[in-house]
């Protein structure tokens, strides 16, 4: 495996680091200018657990490098994380009939 | 170091950066951190309008500050790690000394806010919601205050590989947060 161009490399981290702060301002933002005492819309939910999908790949794939672990470990950590918030998702989606 | 390849009968997890070891870690702590995540979605759909009121009394911008902290905390000890690999070691105990400061500010922020919800009598007895809530958050804070100890020992000896496996750990720890903070104060 070719060692990556220090420059590219850290060029990368700048990138993943502007993408999960603008995610997290972003839904900080949505969530204050939410009606209070209101319960999250199917929406909400989804977009919220896919935004936390796509924070936990930046940090796993950049930040922990995992991009240059293989595909094995790639597939493995996303079907975990995949596991997680597809289980809490459910909850949220039972939730919503209730 | 990125893009090497370790030879040590770890298999599989040769492939990953740091010791392996750390990585037999972080899979448990992910783990642990998803079943108590579970355990939240759980409760909030057993009992709605409890968790509802407890997320109420929750501090988005707090919540939402600690996130942009440890975000940024764990790019600057990603750096540490890319300038060490360049062989620079004074760039690289800068921005890990800058990661670890960021972790105590983290920490000092959930202080201000245990500080809060105490003041308004709201305890980890208080409901199966504040329980969840103080069990979660103070186990993550546990692995910051543990995170910033580790990169403190991983800067002073900076090897390459001491100094991956100690960011691995602090990624790990904002890894969790990052699925945390949503699921327990921004999804109500």
């Amino acid at each position: 495996m070719s060692i990556e161009d220090t420059g590219a490399w850290g060029r990368r981290l700048n990138r993943a680091w502007i993408i999960l702060a603008g995610i997290t301002i972003l839904s900080v933002g949505v969530a204050l200018l939410s009606p209070p005492g209101q319960r999250a819309g199917l929406v909400s939910v989804l977009a919220a657990l896919a935004a936390s999908f796509v924070k936990a790949r930046q940090v796993l794939d950049h930040f922990l490098d995992l991009r240059r672990a293989g595909p094995g470990w790639r597939g493995g950590f996303n079907a975990l994380l995949a596991l997680i918030l597809g289980i809490c998702l459910a909850c949220y989606l039972a939730a919503l009939g209730r | 170091m990125s893009g090497s390849t370790r030879e040590g009968g770890w298999g599989a997890l040769s492939d990953l950066p740091g010791n392996p070891i750390m990585w037999v870690l972080i899979i448990g702590e992910m783990l642990v951190f998803g079943a108590l995540l579970i355990g939240f979605a759980v409760v909030r759909l057993l009992h709605p309008q409890m968790v509802l009121a407890g997320q109420s009394a929750l501090s988005i911008p707090l919540g939402g500050l600690n996130t942009l902290i440890l975000v940024t905390s764990g790019w600057l000890a990603a750096h540490a790690v890319r300038l060490r690999s360049d062989g620079d070691i004074g760039g690289s105990r800068l921005r890990l000394a800058g990661a670890g400061a960021l972790g105590l500010a983290f920490l000092a922020v959930k202080g201000v806010e245990y500080a809060d919800k105490a003041a308004r009598g709201l305890g980890i007895e208080t409901d199966a919601f504040w329980t969840l809530f103080y069990l979660t958050t103070g186990f993550h804070a546990a692995h910051v205050a543990m995170g910033v100890i580790l990169l403190g020992i991983v800067g002073w000896k900076n090897t390459s590989e001491n100094l991956e496996t100690g960011a691995a750990f602090w990624h790990m720890v904002d890894l969790v947060w990052l699925i945390l903070f949503p699921l327990v104060y921004l999804l109500r």
